[in-house]
């Protein structure tokens, strides 16, 4: 057995916020031997990046953090310790990247005065080391400023940085979110060679378990800062011996799910139980829960079914753990209707003047989309698939009519104007104003007030399954799945002819995203509305729509039924999207090389 | 904003503000009163004689009397009441005349937006002392006359930060979403956009209200304030300069006020920026 790199035992970790404390982590003990991959998984909020923080001793001042247990990396105690000695940690023994690694890096040096501030490296090594990750002209690279080169080749340049200093530790903050799905999947190749050769531990945060599952060597899964299972990927993912961890996976969605019925789901939250000291976590949601689950609290056992282990009292029913709900009942046939359409783009044109400028100083323009031909049915919904940057955004902000394009015509059937679904529903909704007035704007242009308007909201409310007691609430009383919630109800209280999706699941972890693409799904179909669902999910967007249109640098390259385009791609970048989408055949194709 | 008006808010608040910016916050608000109802709480009449001259500070006369013997602890919080009120009122006044003009200009855009930010520009350009001096010279001397004076050269920068805030404001998903939903016109102005401009005018008018006062005192001290009885504490502190060494009080005292009252300004505006950036 090798001697583990990394030993945390009975770590707890208290955050508080305006006063009052609340515990982010639980009695976390793990431990990781060198070049181990172990992959974080849970929900938002279980307390994934307060780990990461706590191990470089990076938790946020302000919120007073308050450490207790032990942290051990390389046999050096990291808890209490004093400044000097996390420095010297971070600069040699934990290493970090980011899930933003834009923001990660200075914007007003060269990558080779950033690369050597932080490794006392030579410019023979940074050379070497931007080679080896993968970057084409390490020369150029190093002497680029952050803004001049793409997301991925950032990420790289972190990459390298970190592994660089030879740590013995590098914990990964979901660092392929932020980028596309080809790009993901160098990264992640990248950072299992680097792991392996090097002998580096990574902590791989994620809240993408199909990603997890293809990359990682042990699942770790956290729930409300609790270690409620952990063993190694394989096991867990066939045999989960935790409620929790078998909800989730049964939430997740790949290219070989069923999308003829609405997807499996986490239940929601019950009801709270009073004394958590004393109590199974998870059991306000678990379907198994028996009488003693809120009286005895769980610790950590050796699984039933795995080498791993569990934290549930009754791991041995978890397989026959009913699903949420009864199972679903397949969606209706489709509905869609052959002659009326509800948006018809005719060769539509846009361009962006860029930074560049000509000779007499006009801005040079920067095609972004080109002669797209694209009509949606009454009752079809079209998903847009593409990568950053190949104007999938654009292209729904001129059907939305935000934008004008330069060329082509934009018809729309109807006078309610089209509705947009948006990628950050936080963000989307203004933060001074209630729920019940947001969401009952779009009433008053008809002069619907009073008691009329504050009816039809509370009708929508319950048609997206919000809690009608959240109409006087603001946003940041709500949780993400509740801010989605009541962007979709906005959407929907006058119902639009057209509904437009800008990668509404991107910042959503799996049952939320689940839940998201269930509530679209049925939406669409109750109210015969039209879609476009923009997204860089082939997976997610074979689930929800009826049609796939495969953009491609400002081009449509590809345009059909989802199962066919995924199981016969004609295009050569359809089959690049295709084979990078991680999933249960890559696990199982891992799984066979192991065995 | 409602969000402050709750009972925890209002707790949540103050912790987020610091304990020393409370203070300042608190005190702000007790100036305001004291400025309010000076006539009522004066001890004595500040513009009759009551006492000898220069008696110096005593049980009977806090503050001691100044050269014709009126109780200057009277005189002193009158001067409060001269001093901080037109210094708020004409915070107040530049407020509303910049931060209405930033939101159009932010708002509408284009050729209304650039015709707003160039005569912007040219009054912040413009020497404000000697635009106040102008103004005040021309109109006459007087309470009134010198607050238009300040408020000439002091709306400007509040256009522009609100029309920045605004620009910044309109280009956020929810703004664009409200956009989408079909607000539009004064309710999208004032729902949606203006309460997102709030945080930064505040704290720049709490800061501001320092200012004001000292140039509503260096103006007294010119001469350009109000006419002479009445108490306004630049103008005190200006008389009185000459007699610092024989009789200190009289220069000391007022000046030693708009100091406080300044403080507990800056304090405040330091306190609200706190706790709205943490709200």
């Amino acid at each position: 057995m090798t001697e583990p790199v990394l030993s945390i035992s009975g770590l707890s970790v208290a955050l508080s916020r305006n006063g009052s404390a609340t515990r982010v982590l639980d009695d976390i003990s793990f431990e990781a031997i060198p070049g181990e991959i172990i992959a974080l998984v849970g929900e938002s909020g279980a307390g994934k990046t307060s780990i990461g923080l706590a191990l470089q001793g990076l938790l946020p001042r302000e919120s007073h953090p308050v450490v207790t247990g032990s942290i051990r990396i390389a046999g050096i105690e990291l808890v209490g310790a004093r400044p000097k000695v996390l420095r010297a940690a971070r600069r040699g023994l934990v290493r970090a990247i980011s899930q933003d690694p834009m923001s990660a890096l200075n914007p007003t040096m060269t990558i080779r005065r950033q690369m050597h501030e932080s490794n006392d490296a030579d410019d023979a090594a940074i050379h070497d080391w931007l080679g080896r990750t993968g970057l084409a002209d390490p020369e150029r690279i190093a002497d680029a400023l952050p803004h001049r080169i793409s997301g991925g080749q950032c990420q790289r340049v972190l990459i390298a940085m970190s592994m660089m200093a030879r740590p013995k530790l590098l914990i990964a903050d979901e660092p392929t979110t932020a980028l596309d799905l080809t790009t993901q999947a160098q990264i992640l190749d990248l950072l299992r060679d680097l792991a392996r050769a090097q002998q580096t531990a990574i902590l791989f945060v994620t809240h993408d378990l199909n990603v997890a599952a293809s990359f990682a060597d042990r699942l770790l899964v956290l729930y409300a800062g609790h270690v409620v299972e952990i063993g190694d990927v394989g096991d867990v993912v066939r045999q989960p011996a935790h409620p929790y961890s078998a909800g989730l996976l049964a939430a997740r969605f790949d290219l070989d799910s069923d999308r003829t019925r609405p997807l499996p789901t986490l239940p929601a939250e019950r009801n709270r139980i009073a004394n958590l000291a004393h109590a199974c976590v998870y059991a306000p949601r678990c379907t198994i829960a028996r009488p003693d689950c809120i009286t005895i609290r769980p610790w950590l056992r050796p699984a039933p079914f795995h080498g791993g282990a569990v934290a549930c009292l009754h791991a041995e029913e978890t397989p026959l753990r009913p699903e949420s709900s009864a199972p679903e009942a397949p969606w209706p046939s489709k509905a869609i209707s052959n002659d009326v359409v509800a948006l018809a783009l005719t060769d539509v044109g846009k361009s962006f003047a860029t930074g560049e400028r000509s000779f007499l100083g006009r801005r040079r323009p920067k095609s972004v989309l080109s002669a797209i031909n694209l009509s949606i049915r009454l009752g079809e919904c079209v998903a847009l698939v593409g990568e950053s940057g190949a104007g999938k955004s654009t292209l729904l902000r001129i059907a939305a009519g935000l934008i004008k394009p330069d060329s082509g015509s934009v018809a729309r059937i109807d006078v309610i104007p089209p509705q947009v679904v948006y990628q950050d529903a936080v963000s989307a909704l203004t933060p001074w104003l209630s729920i019940g007035e947001q969401v009952g704007e779009r009433l008053r242009p008809l002069g619907i007030g009073g008691d009329e308007r504050r009816r039809r909201v509370l009708e929508a409310l319950d048609l997206v399954g919000l809690d009608p007691g959240l109409m006087n609430a603001l946003p940041a009383e709500l949780s993400v799945g509740q801010c989605q919630r009541a962007v979709i109800a906005r959407a929907v209280i006058l119902a639009p002819k057209l509904l437009l999706c800008d990668e509404p699941i991107s910042a959503l972890d799996v049952s939320l995203s689940a839940t998201t693409l269930n509530l679209l799904g049925a939406l669409r179909r109750r109210l015969g509305t039209a879609m476009l669902f923009v997204t860089h999910d082939l997976a997610a967007a074979r689930i929800i729509a009826d049609r796939i249109a495969v953009l491609q640098s400002g081009e449509l390259v590809e345009d059909g039924d989802p199962e066919t385009l995924i199981a016969a791609p004609k295009a050569d970048y359809t089959r690049a999207l295709v084979a990078a989408v991680p999933g249960l055949r890559a696990e199982r194709s891992r799984a066979a090389c192991r065995a | 904003m409602s969000r402050l008006k709750t009972r925890a808010g209002w707790q949540s608040f103050f912790r987020r503000a610091g304990w020393l910016e409370s203070i300042g916050i608190a005190g702000v608000l007790v100036v305001t009163l004291v400025a309010l109802v000076a006539p009522w709480i004066a001890p004595f009449d500040p513009d009759v004689r009551v006492a000898g001259a220069y008696l110096p500070p005593s049980a009977a006369h806090w503050f001691g009397t100044d050269e014709i013997g009126r109780d200057f602890f009277s005189r002193i919080i009158l001067g409060v009441q001269y001093t901080f009120l037109p210094g708020i009122g004409i915070v107040l006044v530049s407020l509303v005349v910049g931060a209405g003009l930033g939101l159009i200009a932010g708002a509408v855009g284009g050729t209304l937006d650039h015709i707003i930010e160039r005569t912007v520009d040219l009054f912040i350009v413009l020497p404000a002392m000697l635009i106040a001096l102008a103004t005040v010279a021309s109109l006459g001397p007087g309470l009134f006359n010198t607050m238009i004076a300040i408020v000439i050269f002091w709306w400007p920068v509040y256009a522009r930060i609100c029309r920045d805030e605004i620009r910044r404001l309109n280009a956020l998903p929810h703004v664009e979403a409200a956009r989408v939903s079909g607000v539009r016109g004064p309710r999208l102005l004032l729902r949606y956009l203006l309460p997102g401009a709030v945080p930064a005018l505040l704290v720049t008018a709490t800061h501001d209200i320092t200012g004001v006062i000292m140039t509503l005192s260096a103006m007294s001290f010119l001469g350009l304030g109000q006419p002479a009885p009445a108490p306004e504490l630049g103008a005190m502190t200006a008389r009185a300069m000459e007699s610092l060494t024989v009789y200190w009080w009289l220069p000391i005292l007022p000046a030693a006020v708009i100091f406080l009252i300044c403080l507990l300004a800056n304090l405040a505006g330091d306190g609200i920026r706190m706790a709205l950036r943490g709200a």
